[in-house]
């Protein structure tokens, strides 16, 4: 795999990941729908950084293109995915296959479906390090175990030879995370890893998530839509709308005061920063089917739209912030604390 | 503080158990004595964990579940007393929505016809009545008449949770029990469905009783909050005080535990983050239910804290609720020994 490194000299802020112009379609011909548009971004060695937009913004298809784990045959996409300086649409399938693991790990949504209720939970992480690592199934094992031990599963031994129908929702999002981490990646990417949980599990997930990137410099890419999760485990955020990328910066900043109206919205909607019993301010409309707009995609929806929201909306950047929208600096958007 | 006898509350659970029978001929005591009122035009909301019986206590309040022992009485009447035909109708008052917007729906039934069939079925009305009476629904929940002639699967989750809500309006009920019904839906489509509960609430003088494991959900439509753990209602009292002050160390840590979308300068600086996870039902703890999981726990916890006044209107179920301030400092260090450490 050395062959393939681009071993440029690197600056000392190497990145861990760049995403240049990434788009992801699914479908052929006149059927064809584009979930992500002319995505770029980066991500930092250690770094925390949290994807935040509504239902259908293509938060999903993003993280698993990053994998290349996308429909092979019904989608397509374009765009330059840079890991650890590895151009990852060179690669052979089998070369992504070792990549996946040891350089980028993913848990996803749903906790019960990714586990297989056959084999028992401690064999899966098992196979995981014997198709990384040249070890003996002893050895697997011991390490199987210390894996569990390290997402604060008591009695690791006995809960190895256990099934994922035997666990709870939190212990068995614990035993994907123990999987995910089994190969020591540099990226973890956690797509909704608490929604299914209760708020004093989903506590205890995050902690673990963060320790662990802490202690392993592992970044962590958190896909959730939930504001208040990004405010506890990130330190930059990034929202996304209809398939692009609309504003990106420091988690605190973005809270609050939001350079996209969009943000701005989200963040309002949420009940507990109204008066009790009061009007919420919902963002009227809906995410657009099909992503197809010249101009602002999120126009339809933004009460503050003007004559020129109808042309491209490039990125524009204010400080260490950026968003898509033309009105970035005359607008005073409500954040967090507004 | 308004005197609890000044009007008939519309729900009085006294001492409810719902027990259900289960493998190897354990009992799973779902709900275990459980004593609440909910006064008209009122809500109560109740968080709690996965399984510490929210959705059966909510199913019993409507008459869905048959009590084990104890009672739950509608304005002073006990449904399950009743006679056969009066209890059909009585029931009709008290109604449920649900989380899943698609569960409740009939798919080969226009959104028009589900609407109507609760009409149908009570049979009150002649046929062009209802239909009018279906159409009204709707756009009282916000969706054109239109949408009338549609299937389910061709509107939204957002669409189908109003659909559901139309439906259980439609034969003006007295409660609705909210199961989780914002639990599946983006911020923004959340926000305008609360909106729609609390603008019906206004102008039909509903009373809601709503579950929800969203704290910010529940802490924005509720009058009252009761917590819930292992069957037994462990806190109550007023939403607003509730939220400020809690009692019972398991309110603490889950109040404390709520993501919360501030910069950091401005978030709730103490997180006690629970250790282990929530006993089984099966086989819930001796004395305190919370003692395993607690970091207050002492000797005196192997008996059984009851629900007692601790602040005007605020009940909670801890022998030490009334020390006011728990020694926070050495909370963090004892029940940070959780996940990972
Ligand atoms: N395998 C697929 N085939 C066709 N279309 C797809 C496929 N996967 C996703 N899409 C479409 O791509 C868009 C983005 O979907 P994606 O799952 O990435 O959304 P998301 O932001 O993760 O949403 P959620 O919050 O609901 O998980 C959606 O319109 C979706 O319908
Ligand atoms: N019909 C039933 N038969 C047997 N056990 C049941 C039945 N309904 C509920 N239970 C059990 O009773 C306990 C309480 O369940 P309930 O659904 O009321 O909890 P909940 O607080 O609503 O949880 P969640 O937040 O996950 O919805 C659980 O252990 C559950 O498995
Ligand atoms: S570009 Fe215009 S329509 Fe788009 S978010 Fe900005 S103000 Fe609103
Ligand atoms: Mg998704
Ligand atoms: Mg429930």
């Amino acid at each position: 795999m050395a062959g393939l490194l681009n071993a440029s000299a690197e600056p000392a802020e190497r990145l861990l990941l760049d995403v240049r112009g990434l788009s992801i379609y699914f479908g052929h011909g006149p059927g064809e729908v584009c979930a992500a548009s002319d995505l770029s971004f980066s991500i930092q060695p250690g770094e925390l950084v949290g994807i935040v937009g509504e239902s259908g913004c293509g938060k999903s298809a993003t993280a698993l293109s990053l994998l290349r784990l996308l429909p092979e045959g019904s989608s397509r996409t374009t765009g330059k995915i840079i890991l650890d300086g590895i151009d990852l649409a060179a690669l052979s399938e089998s070369e992504m296959q070792k990549l996946r693991g040891r350089h980028i790990a993913m848990i996803f949504q749903e906790p019960m479906s990714a586990l297989d209720p056959v084999f028992t939970v401690g064999h899966q992480i098992s196979e995981t390090i014997r198709a990384h690592f040249n070890v003996s199934r002893k050895e697997a094992r011991e390490r199987a175990i210390e894996a569990l031990e390290a997402v604060g599963i008591a009695a690791p031994r006995q809960r190895y030879d256990e099934y994922s129908t035997q666990l709870s929702g939190g212990m068995r999002q614990r035993v994907l995370i123990a999987i995910a981490l089994s190969c020591e990646p540099k990226l973890l990417i956690a797509d909704e890893p608490t929604t299914a949980l209760d708020v004093t599990v989903q506590a205890q997930i995050i902690d673990l998530l963060l320790d662990i990137a802490s202690k392993r410099s592992m970044a962590l890419m958190f896909i959730t839509h939930d504001l208040g999760v990004v405010a506890e485990a990130c330190t930059r955020v990034l929202t996304m709308y209809a398939g692009q990328l609309v504003e990106e910066g420091k988690v605190d900043t973005v809270l609050a005061r939001p350079r996209h109206p969009y943000t701005s919205g989200l963040l309002r909607s949420l009940p507990r920063l109204s008066q009790p019993k009061s009007k919420l301010p919902a963002i009227p409309g809906r995410v657009p089917r099909v992503f197809d707009q010249t101009g602002c995609r999120f126009e339809e929806r933004c009460t503050f739209r003007i004559d020129e929201c109808a042309r491209p909306q490039p990125i524009r950047a204010i400080d260490d912030q950026k968003a898509r929208c033309c009105r970035i600096h005359d607008l005073h958007l409500s954040g967090a604390m507004s | 503080m308004t005197d609890v006898h000044e009007t008939q509350p519309l729900i009085d659970v006294q001492n409810l158990h719902v027990h259900f029978p289960a493998a190897h001929r354990g009992i799973v005591k779902a709900v275990d004595g459980v004593t609440l009122r909910v006064k008209p035009g009122q809500t109560l909301g109740i968080i709690g964990e996965s399984g510490s019986g929210k959705s059966t206590l909510g199913r019993a309040l409507v008459g869905l579940v048959r009590p084990t022992s104890g009672h739950v009485l509608h304005q002073g009447v006990d449904p399950f007393a009743m006679r056969r035909g009066e209890f059909a109708s009585h029931r009709r008052d008290y109604v449920t929505v649900f989380q899943d917007p698609n569960s409740a729906l009939n798919p080969r039934m226009t959104i028009g016809a589900s609407i109507r069939e609760p009409l149908d079925i009570a049979g009150l009305l002649p046929r062009s009545q209802r239909d009018e009476r279906a159409l009204e629904l709707l756009e009282r929940v916000g969706l054109n008449r239109d949408y009338a002639s549609r299937y389910p699967h061709e509107v939204s989750g957002g669409q189908k949770q109003r659909v559901n809500i139309a439906r259980a309006l439609a034969s003006n009920p007295k409660l609705i029990v909210c199961d989780e019904v914002v639990a599946a839906l983006d911020v923004s489509i959340q926000a305008d469905i609360l909106n729609l509960f609390l603008d019906l609430q206004r102008a039909f003088n509903l009373t809601y009783v709503f579950i929800s494991h969203d704290l910010g959900v529940v802490s924005h439509v509720s009058d009252q909050i009761g917590v819930m753990y292992l069957g037994k209602l462990i806190e109550c009292g007023p939403a607003e005080q509730l939220m400020r002050d809690p009692r019972h160390p398991y309110t603490q840590a889950l109040l404390s535990a709520e993501p919360c979308a501030m910069p950091v300068a401005f978030r709730k600086k103490k997180r006690i983050i629970l250790k282990g996870e929530i006993p089984s039902p099966m086989n819930p703890p001796k004395g305190c239910r919370f003692r395993t999981r607690c970091w207050m726990a002492r000797d005196v916890c192997s008996t059984e804290p009851l629900l007692r006044e601790i602040a005007p209107g605020q009940q909670a179920a801890c022998h030490f609720a009334d020390t006011t301030g728990l020694p926070v400092g050495a909370v963090e260090t004892a029940a940070y020994v959780g996940a990972g450490a």
